[in-house]
């Protein structure tokens, strides 16, 4: 049981919504959407590999069977899923410090939200309400957000750059080289397992993984 | 459409579990619930990231699940309620249309994905690859908000372009200051062995931890290839 | 938000940088408490001595003294003072363990595992334990001064027993077994890679030090960071206890709040340096790149002479600045300065600091990795958009430390790596894991935060050896793209600073240090 995959972390929050404020949510997230300067903050930070938001009105839990009893709730319930980069405090913090009026907009209908700043009551209402992951998997453990999209550029500029360079003479190659070196500098660091950022959690990888090896796995 | 963002789609699933205990359960689960079980397989069983059935699910970016066993109170005022039910709730970040990749799905991992679902209400009902999906689809719940903050393509060729990437920077380092003769030869080298056009080979593996083993798909003209 | 600091009550340490005061000797003593009642005698013997961070002037009543002490506990050196449980265990986990137990977080493996540390950090029972207790600094302009106060501490020390000396720093000539260990600012100011030191620092709010060094010192408000508009103070809760930080609350801190007020956390590194490992390496990549002195300042952020790389990226251009500064610094301490020359000097003496990175997005001045860079971005992180953040330092502003502290050893020209010089580096703060160790570790053992995957800082960053004994350290130079320069790949980069011992101190306010001796700490 794990909320860390490698670089990843991956947070699941769960907190009820009046059952009036489900639609106003949603529009704003609809508006969210539409305008890319909203969600500029959290490009910038750059650390989310993928993050979601699902309204779940009070009549919408799944009933796949009729032996199934039908939930009767008064709250509808907002799921947050995020797949981060870096540490629980990092992360909850950056959002605390950097972007705190975005994160009180989705969260602001919330059954006794606290607001984003001051940071510990909102640290104390996220950790309360969330749920550790039974199950993570992660197809990039050592890559960070950061590194997929710095490898994208990579490989497009490295196919243009192979192209263009099929029939120059080694001092043009190496021109044309160095220009592309100029456009991708910032993509071509190494990567490498994450930093240690929980002892609970890296001694129960390295326990893991002793187990593994002594059974020759 | 809420659950896409590009070629990237969000699939929430809130499958919910049976009440009570189960007649067929995993060693040493016995008067156990079927929740439990659940959550057993997911811990034990899968329990090590990089050896997760999901590495062999197509265009899978990144999934986890949970268990939902009550929704969270807040404290008075607040009203106190329960679920009637609890959920294996099922996150996943996918490229591509949810029916192909869910095919990929019950094509790859059919033995787990039934051993996990079987606690179910309705899975009994599901024999093949269609009845799945339309089992998945009653599960699923519409995503509100997706924000891709990497990229939507394919997951073969995000996982070609870190292998691309990891590969040029070694290449880029080691190469500082060579002359243009040396650099062009020694590029020459590099493209024959990566082949940057070859999404399937050489690349990475999906879900691998360490520098060691990540690499798949090369030549056997040496080590590292698998 | 304007802190108004309680300055008798807060330690020297704390709000002074003593080397800016002229205080070039430093001594720091480090003791094992056996007896608790005898431990509390100790520190109620010693607390007169104690400076605190009232201002200095020749004007005030209490002038700069000759020389300043100041003293901290571990954990465990607080657990036997008989500070109750309740206390101790409002302490944060990372304080409690000691610095030794957060290697893995911190980055002390491998060449900074503390098997390789002096032994003092080492207790030969259980080298796993915290076995220091009490650190006395001591700081003064001259030895002697500094000898006579050390020997009233030993006095007192032997009259009240219960309380042992630790011996067993390393120093010069293959010395393993010293009492104490000696740092000494050097006549031109620069640390043993030849980098000037101590140049800013951060500033907050009621520290009542010189306002000049907001700049800089202090966090981005937006304006332009060449003018003292461009800067405001930190709050004092960064880095005080008892009062609002950054996030606009008080800092988490062991009750009663009597006995957190006004202290802070100090972490204490001795960080050996591989003087000629890092000659030898600037001289050679200086060689390729284009430079020795364009090298060693693309590595750091600035100049060896202390000019900031973004503002002067040519070494000519640095040269003249610090010419001209040193020129008229001079004349301005003899007093021969006209007013317009020290205007002149003031103007100068801004530009070392007032800075920020917002027309360097792309590196091209300052490299993404250089250690200035990576300590303090300033602005970095909003990596040039147009206010992502809700202010530009949001990400950076919670980050800071104080940095204290001097170099200990010499390195002569003919100095190799197994010579005792280095920089005793003190640090303060008032969150260890979201100050000190995260900067360690996720921006000088880790570059995502600056998306530069795992590449670690040149000078700091534990960078390790591979198979071949070359190390594994690369650092990216970025090119320019105006002046067509293609960037250059630095690698093979070795470990060119190693931990040679060091834990986590709690520095206790003067009320704080009378109350844990007269044992009367309770936070019922």
């Amino acid at each position: 049981m794990s909320n860390i995959a490698g670089k990843a972390y991956a947070m699941n929050v769960i907190t009820p919504l009046r059952w009036y404020t489900a639609w106003i949510t949603k529009l704003t997230f609809w508006i969210a959407g539409k305008h890319p300067s909203t969600t500029l903050g959290l490009q910038t930070l750059s650390l989310i590999h993928y993050a979601r938001w699902v309204v779940i009105r009070s009549d919408q839990f799944p009933c796949v069977s009729e032996k199934q009893p039908r939930e009767e709730l008064k709250y509808n319930y907002m799921l947050f899923f995020s797949n981060f980069n870096g540490s629980w405090d990092q992360y909850v913090d950056s959002f605390s410090s950097a972007i705190p009026t975005g994160l009180n907009l989705f969260w602001v209908l919330n059954i006794k939200y606290p607001r984003s700043v001051p940071m510990l009551p909102f640290h104390r209402y996220i950790t309360s309400n969330q749920i550790w992951t039974d199950h993570y998997y992660n197809a990039y453990p050592m890559a960070a957000s950061n590194d997929v999209k710095a490898a994208q550029r990579v490989r497009n500029g490295l196919l243009g750059f192979i192209d263009d360079t099929k029939n120059s003479s080694p001092d043009e190659f190496q021109q044309k080289y160095n220009k592309l070196l100029l456009t991708l500098q910032h993509d071509v660091s190494q990567m490498g397992p994450n930093p240690i950022v929980s002892l609970s959690a890296w001694a129960v990888e390295k326990r893991l993984r002793d187990e593994r090896r002594v059974a020759g796995v | 459409m809420a659950n896409q963002s590009g070629n990237a789609y969000a699939l929430t699933l809130l499958c919910p579990i049976r009440h009570g205990m189960p007649k067929e359960f995993p060693e040493g689960m016995e008067g156990q619930t079927c929740a439990a079980c659940v959550r057993y397989l997911l811990q034990d069983v899968m329990r090590v990231s990089e050896d997760s059935p999901m590495a062999r699910v197509p265009n899978t970016y990144l999934s986890r699940f949970y268990i939902l066993e009550d929704v969270p109170y807040q404290g008075k005022p607040a009203t106190l309620e329960h679920l009637k039910s609890n959920y294996l709730v099922f996150s996943a970040n996918l490229h591509g249309d949810l029916d192909t990749w869910l095919t990929g799905m019950w094509n790859a991992i059919q033995p787990e994905i039934r051993g996990l679902l079987q606690y179910c209400f309705g899975f009994e009902g599901v024999h093949d690859c269609a009845s799945f999906i339309t089992w998945i689809r009653k599960c699923q719940v519409e995503t509100t908000f997706f924000f891709d903050g990497s990229t939507d393509e394919p997951l073969a060729v995000q996982l070609k372009n870190l292998y691309l990437k990891q590969e040029f920077s070694d290449f880029v380092f080691a190469n500082q200051g060579n002359s243009p003769e040396v650099l062009q030869a020694n590029f020459r080298e590099f493209v024959a062995r990566t082949q940057p056009e070859n999404i399937d080979a050489p690349t990475w593996r999906s879900g691998a931890y360490s520098l060691d083993n990540v690499v798949t798909g090369l030549k056997a003209k040496g080590a590292n290839s698998q | 938000m304007i802190s108004k600091l309680d300055l008798p009550d807060i330690q020297g340490n704390i709000v002074k940088a003593y080397g800016r005061y002229g205080f070039p000797f430093a001594r720091y003593v480090f003791y094992q408490i056996d007896d608790p009642t005898k431990g509390r005698k100790f520190v109620e013997k010693v607390t007169p001595l104690v400076t605190t961070s009232v201002p200095w002037s020749e004007d005030s009543p209490l002038k700069i003294p000759a020389v300043a002490v100041n003293i901290a506990f571990t954990y465990q050196g607080l657990k036997h003072l008989d500070i109750p449980d309740d206390t101790l265990h409002g302490f944060p986990d990372e304080f409690a363990m000691g610095m030794k137990a957060r290697r893995d977080i911190i980055g002390d493996t491998g060449p900074n595992h503390f098997k390789r540390w002096d032994k003092i950090w080492n207790d030969p029972g259980d080298v796993f334990s915290q076995n220091v207790h009490i650190l006395i600094g001591i700081n003064a302009k001259e030895e002697g001064p500094l000898e006579a106060i050390y020997q009233q501490i030993c006095g007192i020390l032997d009259a009240t027993g219960g309380v042992a000396q630790l011996t067993g720093h390393r120093g010069a000539n293959g010395a393993e077994d010293l009492r104490y260990q000696s740092a000494i600012a050097s006549d031109s100011d620069r640390e043993h890679f030849g980098y000037a030191d101590g140049i800013s620092t951060s500033y907050f709010e009621g520290c009542r030090e010189n306002p000049r060094y907001v700049v800089g010192g202090g966090k981005p408000t937006g304006l332009d960071p060449t003018t003292r508009a461009g800067w405001a103070p930190l709050a004092a809760g960064e880095f005080v206890f008892g009062h609002a930080d950054e996030s606009g609350a008080y800092p988490e801190a062991p009750g009663p709040p009597l006995f957190s007020r006004n202290g802070t956390y100090m972490v204490y590194r001795k960080l050996h340096q591989n003087v000629a490992t890092f000659r030898a390496f600037i001289k050679a990549e200086g060689e390729k790149f284009g430079g020795v002195e364009a090298f060693a300042a693309k590595l750091s952020g600035r100049w060896r002479n202390g000019a900031p790389l973004t503002t002067f990226p040519t070494e000519e251009s640095a040269d003249r600045f610090v010419a001209e500064l040193g020129a008229l610094l001079d004349k301005s301490r003899q007093g021969q300065a006209t007013a317009a020359e020290n205007a002149r000097l003031a103007e100068l003496r801004l530009k070392l600091t007032a800075y920020d990175y917002n027309d360097d997005t792309d590196g091209a001045k300052c490299p993404f990795s250089a250690h200035t860079r990576r300590a303090n971005p300033r602005s970095a992180l909003q990596f040039g958009q147009n206010k992502p953040f809700d202010t530009p330092g949001a990400l950076s502003n919670r980050r800071r430390i104080l940095r204290r502290g001097l170099p200990y050893g010499e390195s002569p020209e003919n100095t190799t790596d197994d010579d005792e010089h280095g920089v005793i580096m003190m640090i303060v703060n008032a969150d260890l894991s979201r100050q000190f160790e995260f900067v360690q570790e996720q921006w000088i053992n880790y570059g995502n935060d600056f998306r530069l995957s795992n590449d670690q800082d040149a000078l700091l960053g534990n960078n390790g050896f591979n198979e071949n004994g070359r190390g594994k350290g690369r650092m990216l130079i970025e090119g320019d793209a105006a002046a067509q320069k293609p960037p250059y790949f630095c690698s093979g980069i070795p470990t060119m600073v190693q931990t040679r011992g060091g834990d986590y101190f709690f520095v206790p306010s003067m009320t704080c240090l009378r109350m844990i001796a007269m044992g009367i700490v309770d936070p019922t």
